[in-house]
């Protein structure tokens, strides 16, 4: 009751109504519902934390909102008025926990209580998946969310690392998914805590371990049952967040049931809406292996078939060629022995010799009757000319005696005209004979003739030495000087 | 003809790949009638050792766990149990 006293609004008269005197003390309502909203201005500014519901939007005429919070036992209208609202970080709706401040007031007309908040953010959940949105909207700028990021999953990857709790449920989901899908991807467990305290270290080292494997996974399933959001908080670290980017194998997240999205699930390479879907999608059925076997068999099948049929009509084809050829050519061959059956050298070689001999036979004829032709013309030349030869040669027995008498006195007259002549001739001789050298050389003369073959008069042309030539009177001597000597005599 | 491995030497994956480009060269058609035999008779010895390990597979399940030395060592794990296998 000391409570009333704080407003000091009405001093005394609550504690008459209160205790229940005359009707003259009672409060008109208004009056009430006066000291009612003073006390509530009486209570200073609060924050309060209330989930938001009866959530309609900003009122269509005034802009202002009116809905309720509440917790598990108690509700409160609420007022945002229009410019507050318009100056929120986030829209409200239904289900938010939310922290407003601001004060109480009473509608007086109505006499409904309601909390105006002057400001309200987001707590909680609430508050949290607004960092979340934050940390994602970060992450994204910085491009780990890009398309182009993501690497490319193996359609069958034979090796993949569960990086998980060990303990959990999902852990045997994953191995019992895989073994009927496909027994044969290998399944490496990395066993980590996937929430609470720690959690994401314990993921980050997971993932650091699970890519150190050798031979190195095809990929790293990062799985985690379904959670609450907090729960499932873990998957929203950007520690974590930032180690599944940078983890050197692809990484496929699984992380929570359908609707739930964190952002290991955004940065991951590829993000599947469950645990057993991500172990799905790394691998094909079985049966699909079976089935790409058997259309590899009838490929192989076919295209060798192909093969050996195109090969053996190949083989037809130039079989043929090879035959058309051949025949072509003996026909050919053929044609030309035929024709070489048809020359007459061949058919009827007893002719050329006929026709040789026909031809000799005529050349004997032509040649025997020119032959007579031309003896008889001879004959007839010869006969003509004998008469014209004889008469021709009368006349030459004239001319003989003529020629015989100018012989006889060509002789008569040649020595008449001789013999003055020769009687001069024979004096001269008798003259010249006498005085001729070798008539001196006969009586024992001789004469000297020097190595150039001139008459040598003097001693002086010859030495000692020098071959000198003795003509004779019958012949000539050849020697050599062996000494000169002079007479002394004077040259002439 | 290049040397071919031993089958029993390839992985699973290793040997789908050979397959696989073997059919293609098949399938090109360039291939001399000799060597597409030869390559077929690879090709079937391929396909027959695929299907028995697809016919023989059992899932292989290992734990990665650190030793005394705090190092990491794989253990052999059980494979996922088979409680839910459908009874064909």
């Amino acid at each position: 009751m000391s409570a009333w006293n704080l407003t000091g609004d009405a001093p005394g008269q609550p504690r008459a109504a209160a205790t229940g005197e005359a009707d003259s003390d009672a409060l008109s309502v208004s009056q009430a519902a006066e000291l009612a909203a003073g006390a509530l201005h009486g209570v200073p500014k609060i924050t309060v934390l209330g989930e938001v519901t009866g959530f309609r939007g900003p009122n269509a005429r005034s802009g202002h909102c009116y809905f309720q919070i509440k917790d598990e036992s108690a509700a409160l209208e609420c007022i945002v008025w229009k410019d507050t609202y318009g100056r929120r970080a986030f829209d409200l709706r239904d289900g938010l926990q939310v922290l407003f401040t601001g004060s109480f007031d009473l509608y007086k007309p109505t006499g409904k209580m309601s909390f105006k908040a002057s400001s309200f953010t987001l707590a909680g959940e609430g508050l949290l998946r607004q960092q979340v949105a934050q940390l994602a909207e970060k992450l994204r700028r910085e491009g780990l969310m890009e398309p182009e990021r993501k690497r490319r999953i193996p359609v069958f990857c034979t090796r993949v690392a569960v990086v998980t709790s060990l303990s959990g449920a999902v852990i045997n989901d994953v191995k019992r998914t895989l073994r009927r899908r496909n027994p044969m991807v290998e399944v490496v467990c990395v066993g980590a805590k996937v929430q609470g305290e720690g959690a994401p270290e314990e993921l980050i080292e997971g993932l650091r371990r699970a890519s150190s494997i050798t031979p190195a996974p095809d990929c790293i399933l990062l799985v985690r049952g379904g959670g609450s959001f907090e729960d499932l908080m873990t998957f929203n670290d950007e520690g974590l967040a930032r180690a599944v980017a940078a983890c050197p194998v692809p990484v496929v997240t699984g992380i929570g049931h359908e609707p739930d999205n964190s952002i290991c699930d955004m940065v991951g390479d590829r993000r599947c809406s469950t645990p057993t879907a991500a172990a799905e999608s790394i691998a094909p059925e079985f049966s699909e292996l079976v089935n790409a076997l058997d259309g590899r068999e009838r490929r192989l099948q076919r295209v060798l078939e192909g093969k050996i049929a195109g090969a053996a009509a190949a083989c037809d084809g130039l079989g043929g060629r090879l035959g058309r050829a051949m025949e072509v050519r003996l026909e050919r061959e053929h044609r030309s022995l035929d024709a070489f059956a048809t020359r007459p050298c061949l058919t009827s070689p007893v002719n050329i010799v006929d026709r040789r001999e026909a031809e000799l036979a005529q050349t004997v004829d032509r040649f025997c009757a020119a032959c007579e032709r031309s003896r008889d013309r001879f004959a007839a030349e010869l006969d003509r000319l004998a008469p014209r030869l004889r008469s021709s040669t009368v006349h030459m027995d004239r001319m003989g005696h003529g020629l015989e008498l100018a012989a006889s006195r060509l002789r008569s007259r040649g020595t008449q005209l001789l013999s003055g002549p020769a009687a001069e001739l024979g004096r001269s001789a008798a003259a010249l004979d006498a005085l001729s050298p070798l008539k001196v050389l006969g009586r024992g003369y001789s004469i000297a003739y020097d190595g150039g073959g001139s008459v040598a008069t003097h001693v002086d042309a010859f030495h000692a030495g020098d071959a000198l030539r003795l003509r004779m009177v019958d012949g000539d001597v050849l020697a050599t000087v062996d000494a000169v000597e002079g007479s002394g005599e004077p040259r002439a | 003809m290049a040397e071919y491995k031993n089958v029993e030497d390839l992985t699973y994956k290793e040997a789908s790949t050979e397959l696989e480009l073997i059919i293609r060269s098949l399938e090109s058609g360039e291939m001399e009638l000799e060597e597409s035999l030869e390559s077929y008779t690879r090709g079937v010895e391929l396909l027959k050792t695929l299907r028995s390990r697809l016919a023989g597979a059992e899932q292989k399940v290992s734990v990665l766990l650190k030793d005394i030395d705090g190092n990491d060592e794989l253990v052999a794990g059980s494979p996922a149990d088979d409680s839910d296998a459908l009874n064909l």
